[in-house]
């Protein structure tokens, strides 16, 4: 039995997300009105920072001890780690390693 | 501009720029093992056709997204719910877009209509990176080489590590955990992006106001965040210069 429904829904939100993707990018000008353009340069560290910490501080969906203690340690270890080498794979391999062992300790 | 008869397409795919898009990319891709393979395990536990739930990594290319669609798919949420929710987390592509777009609008249209596909946050962050840096990625030509060979060798890898964690699903250790890996993967594309005081103050302002408004439903969070730390970033960059 196919999943038509499924499917169906998974090709609407692709083209929805095609859409936004393209809105900007296909009608672009080589100069955005200044007003705009000198808010663009915070797109991208507003959008990932808030993805990020609200995952951080509650990493299953609540802020406890046993979840948020050993995600705050993973981040700080990744971002050191990061400052120190510019290596993306060592800074999150770290993390996750200290995430696993503060889970093993608080628990 | 059309790219016919060996023209433009033919020295794009021979720049120097393509290949070293792809170069920059393989530090993410080993960076993004463990969530890809993550975002794989959980759509196959997520009671929905394996090959309907995998088809969402062409179709989507955005790990949230597509986590949360099937995932609401195999709970049996209605149809509305799930694409307006899908769509509300994959909103940030449109300030990807807007962002982006100064840098690509001396590109053939063709190529902006096809480059948009490949729009997904690490193409953004490590294209943003470059463009923004110095030079501004060079000529017009070189920049689109160099998104082509980033969102290109980011995109196989997607769909190769979404595929495998779907296979692996029942075999990866319980300590491989999408909770972790997914946060700490948008930290590193983040951190780059973090290279003044007013990009720090829009990252905070952002990452704020997300969590304290993270009782919101769709997770309208994050574009609460973004409003946020958009507009705390622009407030601090004016006042300096």
């Amino acid at each position: 039995m196919v999943a038509v429904r499924e499917l169906a829904v998974l090709v609407v939100i692709g083209l929805g997300t095609y859409a936004m993707r393209a809105a900007f990018l296909v009608t672009a000008r080589p100069e955005p009105p200044a007003s705009l353009a000198r808010t663009l340069p915070y797109v991208g560290p507003a959008v990932l920072a808030a993805i990020t910490l609200p995952a951080l501080l509650a990493p299953r969906g609540a802020v406890t001890i046993g979840d948020t203690v050993p995600a705050l340690l993973a981040a700080a270890v990744t971002a050191l780690l990061w400052w120190r080498t510019r290596s993306l794979p060592l800074a999150l391999f770290a993390g996750l390693g200290v995430s696993a062992l503060a889970e093993i300790v608080l628990r | 501009m059309s790219p016919r008869a060996g023209g433009p397409s033919v020295r794009i795919l021979t720049a120097p720029s393509l290949h070293r898009g792809s170069r920059d990319s393989v530090a993410v891709i080993v960076a993004y093992v463990p969530f890809g393979l993550a975002v794989g395990a959980a759509m196959a536990g997520a009671g929905v056709p394996p090959l309907v739930a995998w088809s969402s990594s062409p179709l989507l290319f955005g790990g949230a997204g597509q986590l949360l669609a099937v995932e609401l798919l195999g709970a049996g949420a209605s149809t509305a719910v799930v694409v307006l929710a899908a769509l509300v987390v994959n909103a940030r592509f449109l300030l990807y877009s807007a962002a982006l777009a100064p840098h690509v609008a001396d590109w053939p249209r063709r190529a902006r209509w096809a480059g948009s596909y490949l729009l997904a946050d690490p193409v953004y962050a490590l294209a943003a990176a470059r463009f923004a840096g110095p030079g501004g990625g060079g000529r017009s030509q070189d920049r689109l080489a160099y998104y082509v060979g980033v969102g290109v060798t980011l995109w196989s890898a997607w769909l190769l590590l979404t595929g495998l964690g779907m296979l692996l699903a029942g075999v990866l250790p319980a300590g491989f955990r999408i909770d972790m890996a997914a946060p700490l993967t948008f930290l590193l594309l983040l951190l780059p992006m973090l290279g003044g005081r007013a990009a720090v103050v829009a990252a905070v302002a952002g990452g704020v106001s997300a969590a304290a408004t993270s009782g919101l439903p769709l997770g309208l969070n994050v574009l609460v965040g973004a409003a946020f730390g958009v507009a705390a970033g622009t407030l601090a960059g004016g006042r300096r210069a």
